[in-house]
């Protein structure tokens, strides 16, 4: 350990260098990892949630919409059903709307639409029963979450492939700098890889140094990159509260196990610390044997 | 043992370093080789060490045999023998202690085996109280003696010696070679030089290399070229 930082300290300027790039390069392949974990958690959350709202028109009496419950009760695809009123859906607006009073003044119950949360008991049935609400006398809109799950599948592709793309060139260039940062200081020590090879020393032996030196370099840059990734996490947690109110917890599923995303967890903050910390090895590993090889 | 048979060095430009070269050197035996500069001295010695390759014939080095193929073996070749370089080759930035040590390190002996065998390379080389000095502390004369113990430790049968006393004043050449005859019989040493007074004085075995050609083998030789 000594002879690492001794190694690190005769040459600040490249090791600020390599340093510099690899705490960024892991800092943003962590968000897009914790960007992706949550984005995959509420297309896993919706998508395990089958539900369809149909909201009513004002005037729909409630006999209206008791025989539209009725009628989809009997298509026996359904688990649950909700009633909101106008009432309570005045109720809800008023919860939404409490920092802005002058919206509240302008509302009132008798111009909200009365609704029922259907959930389905199988995804499939959305389609189905959203066809069928539709041409049920005084309803006035069907929401089914094939345009949330559609909407939000995209949205995680895109997000993906780009993650793809910035992930490649972020490892791309972290390699580069830190290869072109170790060559130099195999380049001063010529010598002494001349030396050790002629009294029988191993490549390996020869490369440890400095495959010991970027790892420990990359080590650093993951700490601070988590240090940072896990405080900001932690001062966003009033506003995610926010909003995911009502999502209880998202769960995605990473190398075949579950790990709960939403509420934040110390698991999370493994997980992520995991990843970055594979990711930095990949891209030291890569480095010090591409510097080093050249030499060997 | 050390075998050369019909070994020739032909560079990529075409001109021959070592034509068509054969001897034998017994376990324990110690010879001079000798000859010119540039009459292919250093080339022998690079070739049993695998730093160069050979166009023709094949060297035997204990059970390692070198061929015009490509040698996978040169680490644990390189782990049999021991050199010794006309300008020294010690790190400026290690201290004695840790140049010799080198020497085990690289074949994996452990931290007390190291201890004992510096100790007893430090006491054979005369200079026991430079231990954890630096090398820009020492004299010439000092420098080659670290380079000497750095040969000897860590199990070396063979030491290769090229031009060792190129560098020194006749006073330090001979304390140097006084190292050297208390190594005879216990390594195989090949020392490379052509210093006349070195190698009549002590009558063993000579070796004279001249354009590339042997030209003498005498077991109880002089320096004649």
């Amino acid at each position: 350990m000594n002879d690492i930082v001794n190694s690190l300290r005769r040459t600040p300027y490249q090791t600020f260098a390599a340093l510099s790039v690899l705490f960024f390069t892991l800092l943003l392949s962590g968000l897009l990892f914790i960007s992706l974990a949550f984005l995959q958690g509420l297309l896993n959350y919706v998508e395990t949630r089958p539900r369809v709202i149909v909201y009513f028109q004002v005037k729909a009496e409630d006999e209206q919409i008791q025989a539209v419950q009725k009628n989809i009760r009997n298509t026996n695809k359904t688990s649950e059903i909700k009633y909101v009123s106008k009432e309570e859906a005045f109720e809800i607006y008023k919860e939404f709307t409490e920092n802005d009073p002058l919206l509240l003044e302008m509302t009132s119950a008798e111009i909200l639409p009365a609704s029922l949360e259907i959930d389905a008991t199988k995804p499939e049935y959305l389609p189905e029963l959203a066809e069928m609400l539709k041409n049920q006398p005084g309803v006035d809109e069907v929401q089914f979450q094939k345009d949330i799950i559609d909407n939000l599948l995209k949205l995680t592709s895109k997000v993906r492939k780009t993650t793809a793309i910035f992930f490649s060139y972020l490892m791309f260039m972290s390699i580069i700098v830190l290869t072109t940062t170790l060559s130099f200081k195999i380049a001063l020590k010529r010598e002494e890889i001349g030396i050790l090879k002629l009294l029988g020393a191993t490549n390996m032996y020869i490369r440890k140094p400095f495959i010991g030196e970027s790892i420990f370099l990359g080590a650093l840059a993951t700490a601070f990159a988590n240090i940072i990734l896990i405080g900001t996490l932690i001062s966003m947690n009033t506003f995610l509260q926010g909003y995911f109110a009502g999502i209880p917890n998202l769960t995605i599923s990473l190398a075949g196990m579950p790990l709960q995303v939403w509420p934040f967890n110390l698991t999370f903050a493994i997980a992520t610390l995991t990843v970055t910390s594979i990711f930095s090895l990949c891209i030291t590993l890569i480095s010090s044997f591409s510097a080093t090889n050249r030499y060997l | 043992m050390i075998s050369f048979q019909n070994v020739t060095v032909r560079y990529p430009l075409g001109n021959i370093a070592l034509d068509s070269i054969s001897f034998d050197i017994e376990d324990g035996e110690f010879v001079y080789l000798v000859g010119p500069s540039g009459a292919g001295k250093t080339s022998i010695l690079r070739l049993l060490l695998n730093d160069i390759h050979l166009s023709e014939g094949s060297i035997t080095v204990d059970n390692f045999e070198i061929t015009t193929q490509k040698f996978k073996k040169a680490t644990e070749l390189r782990q049999k023998i021991g050199i010794v370089f006309q300008d020294f080759k010690i790190l400026p930035e290690s201290n004695i202690y840790e140049n010799i040590a080198l020497s085990m390190l690289v074949k994996g002996f452990d931290k007390s085996r190291i201890a004992k065998e510096i100790d007893d390379a430090l006491r054979l080389t005369d200079i026991e109280d430079k231990k954890y000095l630096f090398p820009a502390q020492l004299s010439a004369g000092e420098l080659q003696r670290v380079a000497i113990a750095r040969a000897v430790v860590g199990d070396r049968s063979i030491i290769l010696a090229d031009e060792p006393t190129g560098n020194l004043d006749p006073k330090m050449t001979w304390e140097v070679m006084k190292i050297f005859k208390q190594l005879e019989k216990k390594k195989t040493i090949i020392f490379a030089t052509h210093n006349t007074d070195i190698v009549n004085s002590m009558k063993r075995r000579v070796i004279v290399i001249k354009k590339g050609k042997l030209i003498k083998d005498k077991k109880k030789g002089g320096y004649e070229l």
